[in-house]
């Protein structure tokens, strides 16, 4: 087994708000390997996000706090990493791409700007003229063969067009060479015309086109790690497809790690290798996603996938779960589940909850639940 | 762009008329004959022979239309002495504009950065520092502020503090009447120095006192542009602190600063008259009080025509600046 890309330990997070201490991450644990994307399911509220803003260390700390746990990137700490050095893993390391386009774009500076600053960041990086994390692991390696669908859009240089697109003066060779960069990275997220997107400001772009735009800036760092906090949650259901099957597309020609965060069962499906589900702050299940979706071992994950509305069952209504979901601030105890669940024993009241464990009598190794009953599972109507 | 500011600039039109209409009526209804105080000699004739005069004999409408006849011929009318009244608002109304730039700059490279500072830092030091150092301006009384300045900082520092320069210079010297703007004109290395040293301390105290416009906006909306998500995306591009703050951050939190400081700008015309009294600085202010305080009429409408005209201009630099620092403006 190779060395994971990121490995999540024990990572727990607050936001102590006037109204108490909210859970919002409890304990998480996972492991990311090269090439692998990991999906993170849950309800709104479960944590999901919060997770992915506290790999990179987005949190804005007050209100947030990381309480405990070991965020290790390829090797290095994040947690323990001084915050004047966490520049240095972003973009060229990890990579971000967040749920509303609409806000994540710099609306005051052009298309052009925005792309070229991150291939500017990861060229000075890369030539030692800025401290950063470069030059990813092995598979990650652009200059393999290993890819060959990116060397075609990456590798060839292009010639700067002439046309009205070209107002902005080019002066210099590395100009040039920047700008045919910027191009090749609108290009690879399937953007037709990049020669007029280039001088655009975001406002004048559809959710769709700049979304795909963050998706270019998140990948022309070169990461080892693609953190995707619901990509495509904002967007209406046609252009969801759109930058679904284009994200789908890039990972078989980018072999890079992705953290892919989402609320729908069937877009993680799509996706992801594994799935990590999240209920309360708290990993509950987690393992390949064909096996928790055949077999689920947790009671969370079970009722989840039955109250997914699917093509196949149509009589009825929707099954729903009972109860509602916690506070966070006033986790029950024990496991946070018990309360909403059919299996739940006087052990599943007792602090501290289940552990996430291997899943007994579960088809592999990795499918891992957090139930003392999760051989039970399968029995639930 | 250029019809947008022709279409303002066509705006001020209405506004100084009615700005000249408001102003001539409510001197000449509240002092309907200021002959007597203008008058030296105060007797019966001397005061006749000036009612006379300046015509204030005739009916308030007759004084009216005459006035707006010269006015847009270009004579801004004469005062109580019988000197032409445009000369010397020209001449010192461009010392005040000089001041009030300098103190603009000043509150620009100090205290937005002071503002990008105290975003930074919000609810630690930093941001308490700075917002004692905002407040502490703010709360003090101009000819306080200024008066600490002019006798204790400035003999300290061994600045002037007057606006009486060390060189007399030849008549005809000053080409715009603005010190600074002269000495580079007239290629003078040692009168530019002096013309700088002169500076410091009035636009100083101008700019400190009003230093919490520029700062407590730029904190503000620092503020409510941090947490955006494109903020993320430029930390997410591994930008450091500094350029994520400055590039991206600022560059959007200057769009609501800026309208604030065109505003203030205007205001800042007319804060003057305190500190241009205590630091003897020839510029409108000084000229502006004293033509109050004489009922000098034509003075006192010809400098509410520049004020007028220089607050419109700040609004409307203000607004250009608005619509070239943010892309979705419309020229409209």
């Amino acid at each position: 087994m190779t060395e994971p890309v990121l490995q999540v330990e024990g990572l727990s997070v607050d936001y102590e708000v006037g109204a108490g201490t909210f859970h919002a991450v409890q304990d998480v644990s996972f492991e990311l390997h090269p090439g692998r994307v990991l999906g993170i399911v849950g309800e709104t509220g479960c944590g999901k996000s919060t997770l992915a803003h506290a790999i990179p260390r987005l949190l804005q700390e007050p209100p947030a706090r990381i309480r405990r746990g070991i965020v290790r990137f390829r090797g290095i700490d994040l947690l323990k990493l001084p915050r004047w050095q966490l520049p240095r893993v972003r973009g060229t390391g990890i990579s971000m791409v967040f749920q509303e386009p609409i806000n994540s774009l710099n609306p005051a500076y052009r298309i052009y700007d925005q792309v070229a600053e991150a291939i500017r960041i990861r060229r000075l990086r890369e030539s030692g003229q800025a401290p950063g994390l470069v030059s990813p692991q092995e598979p990650f390696d652009y200059s393999k063969p290993k890819m060959p669908n990116v060397g075609e859009v990456l590798l060839k240089p292009l010639v700067p067009s002439k046309g009205p697109a070209s107002r902005r003066p080019m002066f210099s060779k590395d100009a040039q060479d920047l700008r045919a960069t910027v191009l090749e990275y609108l290009k690879l997220v399937r953007i037709n015309d990049p020669d007029t997107i280039l001088n655009l400001y975001p406002h004048e772009l559809s959710g769709g086109m700049r979304q795909r735009v963050m998706i270019a800036i998140a990948l022309s760092g070169r990461p080892s790690l693609l953190i995707a906090d619901e990509p495509t949650s904002a967007l209406d259901i046609t252009i969801q497809a759109q930058v679904l099957t284009l994200m789908k597309e890039l990972m078989t020609e980018i072999r890079t790690s992705i953290l892919f965060i989402s609320h729908d069962l069937g877009v993680i499906a799509e996706m992801a290798d594994d799935v990590g589900v999240m209920y309360a702050g708290h990993l509950v299940e987690l393992g390949p996603v064909d096996q928790v979706y055949r077999d689920p071992r947790h009671p969370y994950t079970k009722g989840l996938l039955r109250s997914a509305p699917s093509k196949y069952k149509s009589e009825g209504p929707l099954p729903s779960l009972p109860g509602s979901v916690p506070n966070l601030s006033r986790l029950p105890r024990g496991c946070p589940f018990h309360p909403r669940c059919v299996l739940a024993h006087a052990d599943c009241t007792q602090d501290p909850g289940p552990k996430l464990t291997k899943a007994v009598e579960a088809a592999g190794p990795e499918h891992l639940a957090a139930c003392y009953y999760s051989k039970e599972v399968p029995g639930i109507p | 762009m250029v019809i947008f500011v022709g279409k303002r600039l066509l705006q001020l039109v209405p506004v100084l008329f009615g700005v000249v209409t408001i102003t001539f009526f409510f001197t000449h209804v509240a002092v309907p004959n200021p002959c007597a105080a203008w008058t030296k000699a105060r007797t019966p004739g001397a005061v006749q022979a000036c009612v006379v005069t300046f015509g204030f004999d005739k009916p308030l409408s007759v004084q009216y239309t005459t006035y707006l006849q010269n006015l847009i011929s270009g004579n801004w009318g004469t005062n109580s002495v019988q000197q032409p009244v445009l000369p010397s608002i020209l001449r010192a109304f461009p010392e005040t504009l000089e001041l009030v730039f300098a103190s603009l700059l000043l509150m620009v490279v100090l205290g937005i950065p002071l503002g990008v500072v105290a975003a930074n830092g919000a609810g630690r030091w930093p941001d308490h520092l700075v917002r004692t150092f905002y407040l502490s301006g703010w709360a003090t009384p101009t000819y306080l502020g200024g008066l600490i300045l002019a006798i204790v900082v400035g003999p300290a520092l061994g600045l002037p503090y007057t606006g009486d320069f060390s060189s007399a210079k030849p008549p005809g010297w000053e080409i715009v009447h603005m010190s600074v703007i002269d000495a580079m004109l007239r290629l003078d290395p040692g009168a530019l120095a002096d013309a700088i040293l002169h500076l410091i301390l009035p636009a100083t105290a101008l700019a400190f006192l009003n230093m919490g416009i520029a700062t407590r906006m730029t904190r503000g909306s620092m503020l409510e542009i941090l947490p955006m998500d494109f903020v993320k995306t430029a930390r997410m591009k591994g930008l450091t602190n500094f350029w994520v703050l400055y590039r991206h951050a600022l560059r959007n939190s200057l769009i609501s600063t800026t309208t604030v400081l065109g505003i203030a700008a205007g205001g800042l015309l007319s804060g003057t008259v305190v500190i241009e009294n205590i630091f003897r600085w020839p510029g409108i202010g000084t000229y502006a009080f004293n033509a109050i305080i004489g009922y000098e009429f034509a003075e006192t409408i010809g400098i509410v025509i520049v004020f007028a005209v220089g607050v419109v201009l700040a609004n409307l630099v203000a607004d250009v600046l608005y619509g070239l620092l943010d892309p979705r403006v419309e020229w409209r």
